[in-house]
């Protein structure tokens, strides 16, 4: 029993740590958001030819170093290429079509080719479509649990139900504040992955409750 | 004969497997194509329609006269015409720089994502450039995205006025809703009858009493014989009965005459329904007046850009998610399976085997049930695929525990396969009930994960009761 306590109190210590550190974390240098959810720059070029995005990452390596780079092909023929960056100056657009000049024997121009300011996504404006359903399905699944489970008591398992899973949640938003793992098309889904993970870990255990309240009963 | 039956099954399944995940060839034209339908990907993975809409730099020209008025019906004036009556001739912004503010952007980007909702756009991406107002949209691409990117940056401005004097009698402030409606009857300009498709504008409290008023002062005199009332056709032409001196009033929306008419009676009901083309049986020329006139019911729903909007962008750019990426996912989520099917034989051996044969027909089953029910698959739709996956091992893993629990017996393994499906299926509902809710979720990502697992947690379902329990029955079988 002993054992057990302490067990408890260094999961609890080490949850209370990730959650500080993550809050601590988002508070002071903030999320790590996706390059296509910052403010961005954007250069497009017309090649006319096909091409492969491994070459085109290679130049974008050589011109834009240690900068986060998002090449995507344009249109239908694919014969254009969209660079997206967090900064793209001037003189990086030049050499970039410099190289792709050489590269595809192409005459692109660094004059006529504009530079397009690209605005980030509020994270309201990710999160605002997953709101609504997941309230409803929560509010629906309580009710489950209130029922199905009445005998572990209805208040106390609707209460642990609801507080598990925005710990779970908490917890996975700490670790990827933590880890600086890129806020983008990844996150959702992992939130779904941990939310049916928690239902299951819960039903799981509320089942066993519920088989021992039974056994004691006979 | 036991092994012949468990031969007949494995093959079928291996069948199935060749099919799903290898895929039926067939030659075309000197190449060899796959006729297993391909999966239906969001915007995510397959690419986007990025649209930018510009904060408007351009002029308009108006005309006022001596008094500083601005003239009505301008238009056609001359330059010697505009001299002659001792018109002035100004250029000034559609936008105004009192107009450029954040609040206004903002209110655009709100009133953009209003018109994207109603016209039931499932996914999509809208960005604010807060220092230029410019908002650059992602869409899927299909059919419907021409006409979305049509409707979405009209301004949306309702304005009805007399035609004589250009004065503004009501405006968007006065409308309540705008719906679209259907008739049916012959139409009163043509023999033909059908379906008459109507725009329904209702107006506020007080657009209700200017709607009365105007109404009661834009009747129809007795001797004109104007031949327009406000329920008929104002989309296709324009009915105003220059001859007689009658005050009429004209509807414009974005500026553009929609129809200039005088009333039969004064309106009380605080609605004007406008017929939209002539009544049609053809079922084309029905649909085309129905999307015409939802694309206005949209608009004027959602009420009018506080600014003018200009497309200046407007391109498909494809996803940065690759096919070649997409398939190390599947070979990744293969490789995990294989190993937990490794497992499942050493811990459970023949049975295991069975279990495995089992587990690999459901993925075949899945991934082609996924094809042929047109879901379409996302980011969060792939994950979707991976945790039923999970599911199913959990599902096979259990009900092979409970076998090597008890002797390999027919009875036992009924037994089994009623326990594992009661335990399984008890601890999913709360899973089931979440699936079920994101399956009626009109927001893609959402819908494509609900759809993904509700066809996943229905196949374990069906399949187990009837492949697993066979091939464990026919193994038991002496």
């Amino acid at each position: 029993m002993k054992n057990m306590s302490k067990k408890k109190l260094i999961v609890i210590i080490l949850i209370a740590i990730i959650i500080i550190a993550g809050i601590t974390i988002t508070l002071t240098k903030g999320l790590n958001y996706d390059l296509r959810y910052q403010d961005t720059k954007r250069v497009e070029l017309y090649l006319g030819k096909d091409f492969k995005i491994a070459d085109i990452k290679q130049i974008t390596d050589e011109v834009l170093p240690d900068q986060a780079v998002l090449i995507q092909k344009i249109e239908v023929y694919e014969d254009s290429i969209s660079i997206i960056s967090k900064d793209i100056t001037d003189e990086q657009k030049t050499n970039l079509v410099n190289k792709v000049n050489e590269k595809y024997e192409t005459e692109l121009n660094a004059d006529d080719i504009a530079t397009t300011t690209i605005p980030h996504t509020r994270g309201r404006d990710i999160v605002k479509p997953y709101i609504l359903p997941f309230i409803i399905a929560t509010v629906i699944i309580l009710a489950y649990m209130a029922v199905r489970y009445h005998k572990l008591g209805s208040i106390k398992t609707v209460l642990k139900t609801a507080g598990i899973c925005i710990l779970a949640q908490i917890i996975l938003l700490s670790l990827i504040a933590i880890t600086r793992i890129p806020v983008g098309r990844l996150t959702i889904p992992m939130v779904i992955t941990v939310y049916i993970l928690t239902l299951v870990g819960l039903t799981t255990k509320f089942e066993k409750d519920l088989a021992n309240n039974k056994k004691e009963e006979k | 004969m036991k092994k012949v039956k468990l031969l007949t099954i494995t093959l079928i399944i291996v069948l199935v497997a060749m099919v799903a995940f290898v895929g039926v060839y067939v030659q075309k034209q000197n190449r060899m194509e796959d006729e297993v339908r391909d999966y239906s990907y969001s915007m995510d993975l397959k690419g986007t329609r990025n649209v930018t809409l510009k904060v408007s730099q351009e002029n308009k020209t108006i005309i006022k006269d001596s008094n500083g008025d601005e003239v009505a019906d301008s238009e056609d004036l001359t330059d010697e015409e505009i001299a002659q009556n001792g018109y002035t001739k100004e250029e000034i912004p559609y936008n105004s720089e009192e107009a450029l503010t954040v609040e206004n952007y903002k209110k655009s980007k709100e009133i953009l994502e209003k018109r994207l909702k109603a016209m039931n756009v499932q996914n999509y991406v809208i960005k604010l450039n807060e220092q230029t107002g410019d908002i650059i949209l992602e869409l899927a691409e299909d059919e419907n995205t021409d006409s979305i990117i049509s409707n979405v940056g009209t301004a949306g401005k309702f304005e009805i006025v007399d035609t004589q004097t250009n004065e503004v009698l009501m405006t968007n402030k006065d409308i309540k809703l705008a719906n679209v409606m259907y008739g049916s009857g012959s139409s009163t300009e043509t023999t033909s009858s059908g379906t008459t498709v109507y725009l329904n504008i209702e107006f506020t409290k007080e657009g209700k009493q200017k709607l009365e008023e105007i109404s009661n002062k834009y009747i129809k005199s007795e001797d004109t014989g104007a031949d327009e009332n406000t329920t008929e056709n104002e989309t296709s032409e324009n009915t105003t009965d220059e001859t007689t001196s009658e005050k009429t009033i004209t509807m414009k929306i974005d500026d553009e005459e929609i129809m200039s008419t005088s009333f039969d009676e004064p309106i009380r009901t605080g609605k004007l329904q406008l017929s939209v083309g002539r009544a049609t049986t053809d079922q084309d020329t029905l649909q085309d007046s129905i999307a015409q006139a939802s694309s206005m019911a949209t608009v004027l729903d959602t009420g009018n850009l506080p600014l003018k909007y200009e497309v200046d962008g407007n391109e498909y750019v494809l996803s940065d998610i690759t096919e070649n990426q997409l398939q190390i996912v599947q070979y990744a989520l293969i490789g995990i399976v294989a190993i937990g099917l490794i497992v499942l034989i050493i811990r459970y051996k023949s049975n295991g085997l069975l279990g495995a044969i089992s587990y690999v027909g459901l993925a075949a089953l899945f991934v082609l049930i996924i094809r042929y029910t047109n879901v379409v698959l996302s980011i969060e739709g792939i994950f979707a695929i991976a945790i039923t996956l999970l599911l199913n091992y959990i599902f096979v893993n259990k009900l092979l525990a409970k076998l090597k629990q008890s002797e390999v017996k027919k009875e036992n393994i009924k037994q089994a396969i009623k326990e594992t499906y009661k335990e399984f299926f008890i601890k999913i509902i709360p899973i089931c009930i979440m699936v079920i809710t994101f399956c009626f979720i009109k927001w893609i990502p959402i819908s494509s994960f609900g759809m993904v697992m509700f066809w996943g947690i229905a196949l374990i379902a069906i399949y187990h009761i009837s492949v697993t329990n066979s091939l464990l029955r026919i193994k038991a079988s002496k």
